[in-house]
């Protein structure tokens, strides 16, 4: 009943389709200065493209230093007997992503001319590059281009041709997607890489293929991704849609934490003590909290819910002061259940009730309790990988996973600092604007290195903080408050009408902000919310500073300083721009899209 | 008699007491919106809300579901007093429907969403239920077609009466609409005037600021006449529009009418 396909609006007729010949004449050469203009600029234009292409192809650059390190590049040192835990990750995020896109009827498509203007176009560079690149390019490559160059313009033209009307045709842009990623796929069996890795606490080149730990995988990914990505539109014809959107979304809210669990996990569980001390613990906190919350829970309680929940704070914050001195010896996991349970003792009237309502409550308390603890036990146990050096999470897979996880955990934050700053409580206000002015204040390297070297200063002792985590810790607090002040401009733009409306229905506060103001004012930040994901996931390249192993590091220091590649530095710096620039670019597009849906959806 | 009780038949006059406002005074900074107004709006009765720009038709009837507050006198709502130590301020908007001139449809959700958030999360309705009420409501305003549409996709006057099946949803026993047709092009008006007298034929509670008088006289038990803050006059539709018996309450016809 809640899925019914609103009809899409009359699709514009699309612009009349001109001939290339026309295309130029009409836009490059209408007149002597357009003209010149056009010849200038082409110029500069080659000009540009044959520098660069010098410095691919001189003779100083050596490009087996990027297909060589690309394992470096891409997972550090990671052992290779432990990889099945990334594939692992990796598989259970496209499985995620294939069947978002099936729940969501993410299916957008493409025009076949606008393929074939692509393929034209990229067979049209690949001559060009051909033609003008220096004379120090081997003549192999040189041929290579021309071959592609012709093959693609070839292609483009035959497409064009046969098929009928192509600027009408169209086809699934994920079907083209596919198709890349498959060709991809496929150089990976063929195409001969070479392997720098780790062994016995050593550096080790091989040259020649890559072996199968590699290939076998991604072919594997690309498989799953297609598979549950069918398998999921079949299933959204037979099943509720909206039900697995819901599990998408509760997927994408655990997900992460679970994928972290699976990575980072000591793989020799010590079961003992996780069943004689973790376990009974948990329950303690997930029962005895539900318990007590049950009971405060009752609207007559109120008054008594406050004055426990403000003891139970007490409490919490003796706890640590306790740490800092070193008076009593307490699991940081249980320090953490007090401040959450004294935080939900003093929620407790908001979520007053009748019985239904307050077992939801508890229950909502038990199930999180449970999460909570499972998530920190397995990632509180300290890692025992065997690994030779000791970050053991580098390259690509830091970025990606520093960029993601400040994002994940940086939202919710900004989402509350953002509620805190706007809010009509003077002590919220002060306390945000205080927080979100003084982070904007200081550089980010500042709180890096604040949060690298200085906090574990502060901790009390006996407890250690990993450089990893230290990091994550000071991006999130620096991305939060940024997060803070754009979903800030977004809360603003929600009109007061709104708020009226949802406080006459008899919405409660936390309901009219939950359903009314935030899906509206997410809807507006978006753009900037991707803008500044996208920085952070380009800020991450500063963990190099305080000594972490991402790409720009492994590309500007690690890989020039291996005996086979000295000084080799310019091949990786490229290849890192580009990796950087395709994922940057994935997710500007992205947001672009989810724009114009959003928008499509409640055209004004 | 007070001025709030005037012009009531005896038969009205028994009745329960659905909205009382005693000597209500409200300011704006230094500005007194509201100099102690006195209305009593009877169970299952219309009261029509006349006045000029600025009098406080508005303020009047945003402070009775609280969305102003009022500084002085008392506003009781169908037996609950409107204080600041009031508990459960959403349970008694719960009770009272409120329609706005610029409808206040929820943008991001569909109509059926818009209808049934408020069921489903204040009254606690099971959503199917909840959407075969929207789905009857909708019917009731003549556009269960528009079901999965966004409020963007329709015209001004359906979605003002997709913002009254809203109110409807909630089974209110109060319904209050400032100036409901005042933002729709003329030949919407009467689409949703329609709909406001088949839910006064239905015996609703209504308060209703409006300039539509061809409605007031239709089927308003009583109208009031504010300015500046003020009740003037309080009277049945005949009183009014044959013989006021204030000055200013007559300018004010002249010029309306
Ligand atoms: N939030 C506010 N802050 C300050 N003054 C206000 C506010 N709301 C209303 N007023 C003032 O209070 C007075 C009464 O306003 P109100 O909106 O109740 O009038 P109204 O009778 O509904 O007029 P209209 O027919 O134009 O809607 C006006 O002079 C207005 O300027
Ligand atoms: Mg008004």
């Amino acid at each position: 009943m809640s899925e019914v396909t609103v009809p899409a609006a009359q699709r514009a007729p699309e612009a009349e389709s001109v001939s290339p010949g026309r295309w130029v004449r009409e836009n490059l050469f209408s007149s002597v200065s357009n003209a010149i203009q056009t010849m200038f600029f082409s110029l500069v234009l080659l000009g540009l493209l044959r520098w660069v292409l010098g410095q691919i192809f001189s003779e100083e650059a050596n490009w087996t230093s990027v297909a060589t390190n690309m394992r470096l590049l891409f997972t550090y040192n990671y052992p290779t007997e432990q990889f099945v835990r990334i594939w692992f990750a990796a598989g259970a995020l496209f499985l995620a992503v294939g069947a978002s896109f099936a729940a969501w009827n993410l299916n957008p498509m493409v025009t076949v001319r606008r393929v074939g203007v692509a393929l034209a176009g990229t067979g049209a560079v690949s001559l060009v590059v051909g033609l003008i690149a220096p004379d120090t390019t081997p003549s192999a490559v040189r041929t290579g281009f021309f071959v592609v160059g012709i093959g693609l313009v070839a292609l483009a033209l035959a497409v064009l041709k046969v098929v009928p009307e192509p600027h009408r045709r169209q086809i699934p842009f994920i079907g083209l997607l596919a198709g890349v990623a498959g060709v991809i796929c496929g150089v990976l069996w063929f195409f001969p890489f070479g392997d720098y890795g780790f062994a016995d606490g050593a550096p080790t080149a091989e040259s020649g293929t890559i072996d199968s730990s590699t290939s076998l995988p991604v072919t594997v990914m690309f498989l799953i991704m297609i598979g549950t990505y069918l398998a999921g539109r079949a299933l959204a014809r037979m099943i509720d849609l909206g039900w697995l959107r819901r599990t998408m979304i509760g997927w994408w809210v655990i997900g992460p934490a679970f994928i972290v669990f699976l990575v980072l996990r000591d793989p020799e569980f010590d079961w003992g003590y996780v069943l004689a001390v973790d376990v009974p613990m948990g329950a303690a906190f997930a029962l005895g909290g539900g318990a007590l919350l049950y009971l405060l829970a009752k609207p007559s309680r109120s008054e008594l819910a406050r004055v426990i929940g403000a003891l139970l704070v007490a409490l919490a914050l003796f706890h640590w002061v306790a740490a800092f001195f070193g008076w009593y010896p307490m699991l940081q996991k249980a320090r953490f259940s007090f401040a959450l349970i004294a935080v939900a003792a003093l929620l407790a009237p908001t979520f007053a009730g009748e019985r239904a309502a307050r077992l939801r409550f508890a229950g909502g308390w038990f199930g999180f309790m449970v999460l909570f603890h499972w998530l920190l036990t397995g990632i509180n146990t300290p890692s025992t990988l065997d690994i030779a050096a000791p970050p053991f999470l580098g390259g690509f897979v830091l970025t990606v996973s520093i960029a993601y996880y400040v994002m994940l955990a940086s939202f919710p934050l900004g989402v509350l600092l953002s509620l805190a700053r706007t809010s009509k409580m003077p002590i919220f206000r002060v306390l945000a604007t205080t927080y979100i002015e003084v982070v904007r204040g200081v550089p980010l390297i500042t709180v890096l290195f604040f949060f690298s070297i200085m906090l574990p200063l502060f901790l009390p002792g006996g407890m250690g903080i990993s450089d990893l985590a230290a990091v994550f810790a000071g991006y999130t607090v620096f991305s939060a408050a940024y997060m803070a002040e754009n979903i800030r401009g977004g809360l603003q733009s929600v009109r007061r009408g709104q708020y009226e409306a949802a406080d006459a229905l008899g919405l409660t506060t936390v309901q009219r902000t939950a359903f009314i103001v935030l899906p509206q004012a997410l809807r507006v930040s978006i753009p900037n919310l991707v803008g500044q994901a996208i920085a952070t996931f380009k800020e991450t390249s500063l963990i190099a500073i305080v000594g972490g192993f991402d790409l720009l590091r492994i590309a500007n220091s690690t890989i020039p300083n291996q005996p086979d590649f000295l000084g080799q530095k310019r091949p990786a710096l490229f290849f890192i721009s580009l990796v950087y620039f395709v994922v940057a670019y994935s997710m500007s597009r992205a947001s672009r899209n989810l724009e114009e849906r959003l928008q499509a959806g409640q055209a004004r | 008699m007070s001025i709030a009780d005037q012009a009531l038949t005896e038969e009205m006059a028994s009745r329960r007491d659905m909205i009382v406002c005693r000597g209500v005074k409200k300011w704006f900074g230094d500005f007194q919106a509201l100099a102690g107004v006195d209305v009593t709006v009877k169970d299952r009765e219309v009261m029509v809300v006349l006045g000029p720009s600025g009098s406080g038709k508005s303020t009047l009837i945003r402070c009775i579901n609280r969305l102003e507050v009022h500084q002085e006198g008392e506003i009781v709502v169908d037996g609950v007093e409107m204080s600041n130590d009031m508990r459960n301020i959403e349970k008694i908007r719960s009770e009272v429907g409120m329609v706005f001139q610029q409808f206040n449809l929820f943008p991001h959700l569909t109509v059926l969403d818009n209808i049934t958030l408020a069921p489903i999360w204040v009254r606690k309705r099971a959503r199917v239920e909840a959407e075969a009420k929207a789905m009857e409501l909708l019917e009731r305003v003549g556009i269960p077609e528009q079901a999965n549409k966004f409020p963007g996709q329709l015209s001004g006057g359906q979605q003002q009466r997709v913002a009254i099946a809203r109110s409807l949803a909630m089974e209110p026993k109060i319904m209050l609409f400032d100036e409901p047709t005042s933002a729709l092009d003329p030949e919407m008006i009467s689409e949703v005037l329609d709909v406001m007298k088949d839910l006064a034929r239905g015996g609703m509670t209504m308060m209703v600021v409006t300039h539509e008088m061809g409605f007031a006289r239709e089927v308003a038990d009583r109208l009031v006449f504010m300015e500046s803050g003020d009740v003037v006059e309080v009277g049945t539709p005949e009183h009014f529009f044959t013989n006021p018996r204030e000055e200013r309450t007559k300018l004010f016809l002249s010029q309306i009418l």
